[in-house]
C-alpha cells in the first residue's frame, strides 16, 4: 500500500514537473533521430518529419505514458464530472428540483444524526466512558420506568463497593435544590442544584480539575463540609472567571461556604436526561446519619461505579447480583431489593433514546422517497436523451464509458444536494435547540462535527449509487438502430424503464403511507397524553418551589408557622382565588410511603402496603380542585395538637377498603415495627391517622401511568415528616404568570433568603413533561408530509411522462370517438393503480413494525383500524389529484394538431 | 509491435518488449533512443521497437520500480538525457521473465519441430 502511495503521489501533485519532463525526454529523442537520419543520407530539413514518423503519433504516445502514470482514472473522472455539469446546467429545472429534493432528503438525514451522534454515539466526556455504570436498587424486581429507577442506599453502596471484585470504585451521591447566594456577585438568592458527592465522585469519573483540590476525607463529616466546588460555566458567568476564586465564600441555604475546586463542565446530570438540571456546585456528602445501619433502607441515592478494565456490565452486574442477594440475607430491609447496572452512556440520552431511532427511520424513509423520485426523473431525463446517448454508443463509446458518465453528473447532483442539505440541516438544528432547549437540554451539545460530515458525504455517495445506478442501467442498454431509426419521434423507452418507475412509485407511496400512519398515531397519542383528565382543574394553577433551611427553622413548629404565614399573605393578594403549602403536586408525586392498614397483617417486606404519599395544609384539595367523594375535607380546625386526619383518593379505597367504609378508619404512616431498626427514624409510632374522606383519583405517577393510591396527610400534625422543602400551588383568578412577582415579594418580606423558585404553571409543567414526546411527534410529523410532498411529485412526474408518451395513441383515440372522461380514467387509473399497489405495501409495513412503534404509542393502538383507513384514503386521494393535473391535460388533446406533429 | 493492437495480443509483445529493455539495461544506463536503437541493432534489425511502445513502457517499468530514471549529460556533448538504469527488482524481474521466456520458446520449437524433440 504504501509503495502504491508512493509511486503515485509525484504523479498527483507534481503532475506539471512530470509532463515538461516527458516532453523534454520526447524532444530529445526527436533530437537525436533526426541527428541520426541526417547521418544515414536524409536531407537536414526533411529529418525531423522523418524522426517524427518513426516515434508515431506524438499526442498518443504522451497520452500512452500518462495512462502509465496511473492518473487516466482521474482524468477521466474529471472529463465526466465536466460533462455531467454541462448537461445539468442545459437543463437548469430539473436540476434545481433534484437538488431540492436530495438536499431535503440528506438534510432531515443530517439533522436526526447529528442527533444520534450527540446523544449516543459520541463517547462520554470522560476517560474511559465504556468503564462507567449507574448503579439501580429495584424492589420487588419490578421493572421500574425507564425515567425513575430508584436509587440504592449509601450503606448498600458501600457495601457493594467492598465486596465486589468488578469494580476500581463506587460511590453515592446525592442532588439537592438549596438557596445559593454568591455575595458580592448578585445579592437575591436562587434556587440550583447542589451535588453532594464525595471526593470519590470526580475519582469516578477522572475528572481533570480546572484548578482548586478535592474534598477530603474530613471534609465529609457533617459540620465540616463547608467547602464547595463549582462548574467552569458558572466560574466563568458569576466570578468573570476570576484567577483568584479559590478561597471564596459562597452562601448555600445561608450558610458560607468556601469555594475549593473549578471543576469542567461534565457531570453525568449534565449529559443526561432533561428532567434535571445541570449541577453547577458541589459540596461534600456530609452525613453522618446514611452511614447508620438503621438508615439502609433509606434508598434513592444517586450511585456511579466504574469498572476495572475488561470487566463487562454483564459480568459486574453478576458480580454485585451476588452481593446483594448476601444482603437481603443479612438485612430485612434489603430483602427483595435487586441491583441492576445500565451503562452511563446509555442513561444519557433518557426518554429521547427510542425516540431518536424511531425518526432515524422516518428520515432514512424521506430519502429512500427523495431516491426513488430522482431515479424516476433520470429515467425519464435519460429515455428523453435516448438519441444522444445512442449517438455516443455510435460513435465508440462503451456502455461502460457511459454508465460512468451519468453516474458522474448523478455523484455531482447528490454532492450539491447534500451540501443544501446540510445548510437546511444547520438551519433547522438552530431553530429546533432554540425551542426545545429548555425543556431537553441534552439538544444543547448536538452540532454539526467532522463525524456528522463524514456522515453526509457518505450518505449522499450512497445516494447517488442508488438512485443513478438503477436509470444509469436501463437508460445505457440502448437499441442503436432502433432509436436512431425513430427520427424525430419521441423514443418509446424500453418496458423495463416503465415497469421499474412504475415500481419505484409504488415503493414511494409505501413509505410515505407508513410514514403517514406513524406520525398521525404519535400526534393522537400526544393528543391523548396532554389533553387527558389529571384529576385536578389543571388552568389557572401556578406552583413555585420552597426550601425553608433548617438552621433558621430547625423544627417543624418553625416551618409550619412559616409556611402558614407565607400562605396566607399570598391568599390575600388580589388576583388570588386559594393557595396551599403541599409537597404533592400533580401529575408527579414522587414520594412512596409504608403504611400499615388494620386487617392486614405482614411479615414479609414484599406485602407491605404502600402508597403515594404526601402532606399539605387544610387548602389542598379545593385549590386543586380535586372532587370530594365521601366524608369531609381537611378544615382550619385540624390543627398540630387535634387528631391527625387523612383523605385517601379513591384509588387507595379500592386497593386497601375493598368491603369496609374507609372512613373513620385508623392507618398507621411509616413501615411495620419489623422494619424500624430504631424507633422514629422514618415516622413517629405515633403517626396513626383517622381517614375523613375520600378524594378523586389524580395523576401522581406521570402522564402516562395511571394513578396510584394516594394519602395526603397534614404537615403541621406530623413533625417527622415535616421537612423544609414545600411546595405553593396557587389558583388564580387572573393568568397565573401575573401573580408571580407579588408572591416572589410577599416571600421576600416574609425572609429575603429564601428565594421563589421552579415558578410554573401546572400546564407548562403537563407541556415540559411531554416536551420530548412532543419533539419527536412535530418532527416526525413534518417528515410525514415532507414525505408524502415528495412521493405526490413522483406519481406527478410519472403519470406526466406517461401522458407525454402515450400522446399519439391518446390522439388516435379521442380521434377514434373515445370520450374525454374515458381518455382522462385510462390516464388517472394508471396513477391510482400504483397508489393502491404501494398503500397495500405500505399498510403491512405498518403494520409489521407495530412492535416497534406501540412502546412509544399512549392510549392507542399500534394498528389503530381508523388510522390506517384515513391514512390510506389521504393517500389514494391525494394520489388522485396528482394524476388528474396531467389527466386534465389529456382532455385538451387536440387530435388533428397532435397527429400532424409527426 | 504496434501500439494500437487488440488487448489478448499487445500483453505477450508487451511483456516481451518489457524484457528486451531490462536486457538491454543490463549493460549499463542508457536513455531512450540508445535502447530502441541497442535493440534494433543487436537483432539485426529484426525487431523495429516502434518509438511510441518504447516510452510508455518505460514509464510503467519505471513506476514499478523495475528501473529508476535520472537526467544526466552525455559523454559526448552538454545535452541532458533521461537515463535510465536497471533496479534490483529489475534484474529480478529480468531473471524471471528471461526463464518463462526460455520455457515458452522451447515449448513452441516442440510443437513448430517435433522431430528435433524426440532425439
Amino acid at each position: 500500500m504504501w509503495r502504491w502511495i508512493n509511486s503515485r503521489w509525484p504523479a498527483i501533485f507534481r503532475r506539471r514537473r512530470m509532463e515538461d519532463d516527458l516532453q523534454r525526454e520526447l524532444q530529445m529523442h526527436l533530437e537525436l533521430e533526426a541527428e541520426e537520419q541526417c547521418a544515414d543520407g536524409v536531407a537536414v530539413e526533411d529529418a525531423p518529419h522523418t524522426a517524427r514518423r518513426a516515434l508515431g503519433n506524438a499526442t498518443l504516445v504522451s497520452e500512452d505514458v500518462r495512462e502509465s502514470w496511473g492518473l487516466a482514472w482521474l482524468e477521466h473522472f474529471l472529463r465526466d464530472l465536466r460533462y455531467g455539469a454541462r448537461s445539468l446546467r442545459k437543463s437548469p429545472g430539473f436540476t434545481v428540483v433534484a437538488v431540492l429534493t436530495l438536499a431535503l432528503g440528506i438534510g432531515a438525514n443530517t439533522a436526526i444524526f447529528s442527533a444520534i451522534d450527540a446523544l449516543v454515539l459520541r463517547p462520554l466526556p470522560f476517560s474511559d466512558p465504556d468503564q462507567l455504570v449507574r448503579v439501580y436498587s429495584i424492589k420487588n424486581g419490578a421493572t421500574n420506568t425507564f425515567a425513575n429507577p430508584d436509587g440504592p442506599s449509601a450503606l448498600d453502596v458501600r457495601d457493594f463497593a467492598q465486596r465486589s471484585h468488578s469494580f476500581q470504585n463506587m460511590v453515592a451521591y446525592d442532588t439537592w435544590r438549596k438557596n445559593v447566594s454568591f455575595g458580592d456577585f448578585g445579592s437575591e438568592p436562587e434556587q440550583m442544584r447542589v451535588g453532594l458527592v464525595p471526593a470519590a465522585y470526580f475519582e469516578v469519573l477522572q475528572v481533570k480539575l480546572v484548578m482548586g483540590r478535592l474534598f477530603t476525607t474530613e471534609e465529609s463529616q457533617e459540620g465540616q463540609n463547608f467547602v464547595a466546588a463549582i462548574s467552569a460555566q458558572l466560574w466563568r458567568n458569576r466570578f468573570g472567571a476570576d484567577p483568584s476564586i479559590l478561597g471564596r465564600q459562597l452562601r448555600i441555604n445561608g450558610e458560607p461556604y468556601t469555594i475549593v475546586a473549578v471543576m469542567p463542565d461534565v457531570a453525568p446530570e449534565w449529559v443526561e436526561a432533561g428532567r434535571l438540571d445541570s449541577m453547577e456546585i458541589w459540596t461534600p456528602f456530609g452525613f453522618s446519619e446514611v452511614w447508620a445501619e438503621s438508615a439502609r433502607g433509606d434508598r434513592g441515592y444517586l450511585a456511579l461505579g466504574r469498572m476495572k478494565p475488561g470487566v463487562t456490565v454483564a459480568q459486574a452486574q453478576a458480580d454485585l447480583t451476588v452481593v446483594a442477594d448476601a444482603l437481603a440475607a443479612a438485612h430485612p430491609v434489603d430483602q427483595g431489593v435487586s441491583v441492576v447496572l445500565k451503562k452511563l452512556d446509555d442513561t444519557r440520552a433518557g426518554s429521547l433514546r427510542p425516540m431518536l431511532f424511531l425518526l432515524m427511520g422516518a428520515v432514512g424513509l424521506i430519502l429512500l422517497i427523495a431516491c426513488v423520485n430522482l431515479a424516476n426523473l433520470l429515467l425519464v431525463r435519460n429515455s428523453a436523451r435516448q438519441r444522444e446517448l445512442a449517438l455516443r454508443a455510435a460513435l465508440g463509446s462503451a456502455r461502460g464509458g457511459l454508465i460512468r458518465q451519468l453516474l458522474a453528473e448523478t455523484l455531482l447532483l447528490s454532492l450539491l444536494g447534500s451540501a443544501a442539505g446540510l445548510l437546511l440541516a444547520k438551519a433547522a438544528l438552530v431553530s429546533v435547540t432554540k425551542m426545545q432547549v429548555d425543556a431537553m437540554p441534552q439538544l444543547a451539545s448536538v452540532a454539526i462535527d467532522w463525524r456528522v460530515l463524514a456522515f453526509t458525504l457518505a450518505v449522499s455517495l450512497a445516494t447517488a449509487l442508488l438512485f443513478g445506478l438503477a436509470p444509469a442501467l436501463t437508460g445505457t442498454r440502448v437499441n442503436l438502430v432502433e432509436a436512431l431509426k425513430q427520427g424525430g419521434r419521441s423514443a418509446m423507452a424500453g418496458k423495463t424503464a416503465t415497469r421499474m418507475r412504475n415500481i419505484l412509485v409504488a415503493a414511494q407511496m409505501a413509505m410515505s403511507l407508513m410514514l403517514l400512519v406513524g406520525a398521525s398515531l404519535l400526534v393522537q397519542s400526544m393528543l391523548r397524553l396532554e389533553h387527558q383528565n389529571l384529576g385536578i382543574r389543571q388552568d389557572h394553577l401556578l406552583k413555585g418551589h420552597l426550601y425553608i433551611p433548617p438552621i433558621r427553622y430547625p423544627n417543624s413548629g418553625a416551618i409550619t408557622r412559616f409556611c402558614d404565614q407565607f400562605a396566607d399573605r399570598v391568599r390575600a393578594l388580589p388576583g388570588v382565588v386559594s393557595a396551599t403549602v403541599t409537597t404533592i403536586y400533580p401529575p408527579s408525586n414522587g414520594w412512596v410511603q409504608m403504611l400499615g392498614i388494620p386487617g392486614r397483617a405482614v411479615t414479609r417486606i414484599q406485602d407491605i402496603p404502600m402508597a403515594q404519599f404526601g402532606v399539605a395544609d387544610a387548602h389542598f384539595r379545593e385549590t386543586l380542585g380535586i372532587p370530594l367523594m365521601r366524608g369531609r375535607d381537611f378544615s382550619e380546625a385540624d390543627i398540630a395538637t387535634s387528631a391527625p386526619v387523612a383523605l385517601i383518593s379513591q384509588e387507595f379505597q379500592r386497593q386497601f377498603f375493598l368491603v369496609q367504609d374507609p372512613v373513620g378508619q385508623q392507618i398507621h404512616i411509616g413501615p411495620p415495627a419489623f422494619l424500624q431498626v430504631t424507633p422514629g427514624t422514618n415516622v413517629s409510632d405515633a403517626s396513626d391517622v383517622t381517614i375523613v374522606g375520600v378524594i378523586g383519583d389524580f395523576r401522581n405517577v406521570g402522564l402516562a401511568l395511571p394513578p396510584e393510591p394516594q394519602i395526603v396527610v397534614l404537615y403541621a400534625q406530623h413533625p417527622f415528616v415535616n421537612y423544609g422543602f414545600k411546595e405553593i400551588v396557587i389558583r388564580t383568578a387572573v393568568a397565573p404568570p401575573q401573580l408571580a412577582p407579588a408572591i416572589g415579594r410577599q416571600l421576600h418580606e416574609l425572609d429575603s433568603e429564601i428565594p421563589f423558585a421552579e415558578v410554573q404553571t401546572i400546564e407548562d409543567l403537563v407541556a415540559r413533561e411531554t416536551s420530548s414526546e412532543r419533539f419527536t411527534t412535530v418532527l416526525l410529523s413534518s417528515f410525514a408530509f415532507a414525505g408524502l410532498a415528495l412521493a405526490v411529485i413522483g406519481i406527478y412526474s410519472v403519470v406526466s411522462f406517461l401522458v407525454a408518451q402515450r400522446r399519439q395513441e391518446l390522439a388516435v383515440r379521442v380521434a377514434l370517438g373515445a370520450s374525454g372522461p374515458n381518455v382522462f380514467w385510462l390516464v388517472v387509473k394508471q396513477g391510482l393503480g400504483m397508489a393502491a399497489i404501494g398503500a397495500a405495501v405500505g399498510l403491512c409495513g405498518a403494520w409489521a413494525t407495530q412492535k416497534l412503534t406501540s412502546k412509544l404509542l399512549f392510549g392507542i393502538s399500534a394498528v389503530d383500524p381508523a388510522t390506517f383507513a384515513a391514512g390510506t384514503l389521504l393517500l389514494l386521494a391525494v394520489a388522485a389529484i396528482a394524476s388528474a393535473i396531467p389527466g386534465a391535460r389529456v382532455l385538451q388533446i387536440d387530435p388533428a394538431s397532435t397527429l400532424r406533429q409527426d | 509491435m504496434t501500439l494500437r493492437t487488440p488487448a489478448n495480443r499487445a500483453e505477450l509483445l508487451q511483456g516481451t518488449l518489457d524484457m528486451l529493455i531490462l536486457r538491454t539495461l543490463l549493460f549499463g544506463a542508457a536513455h531512450g533512443h540508445q535502447i530502441a536503437k541497442h535493440i534494433q541493432r543487436t537483432t539485426q534489425d529484426v525487431l523495429q521497437v516502434e518509438h511510441g511502445s518504447l516510452y510508455p513502457a518505460l514509464h510503467r517499468m519505471e513506476r514499478k520500480g523495475w528501473i529508476s530514471a535520472k537526467w544526466e549529460a552525455a559523454q559526448e556533448g552538454n545535452r541532458e538525457f533521461k537515463f535510465y538504469r536497471l533496479t534490483k527488482a529489475g534484474r529480478a524481474q529480468l531473471a524471471t521473465q528471461e526463464s518463462r521466456w526460455k520455457q515458452l520458446a522451447r515449448a513452441i520449437a516442440l510443437v513448430m519441430n517435433p522431430a528435433s524433440s524426440e532425439e
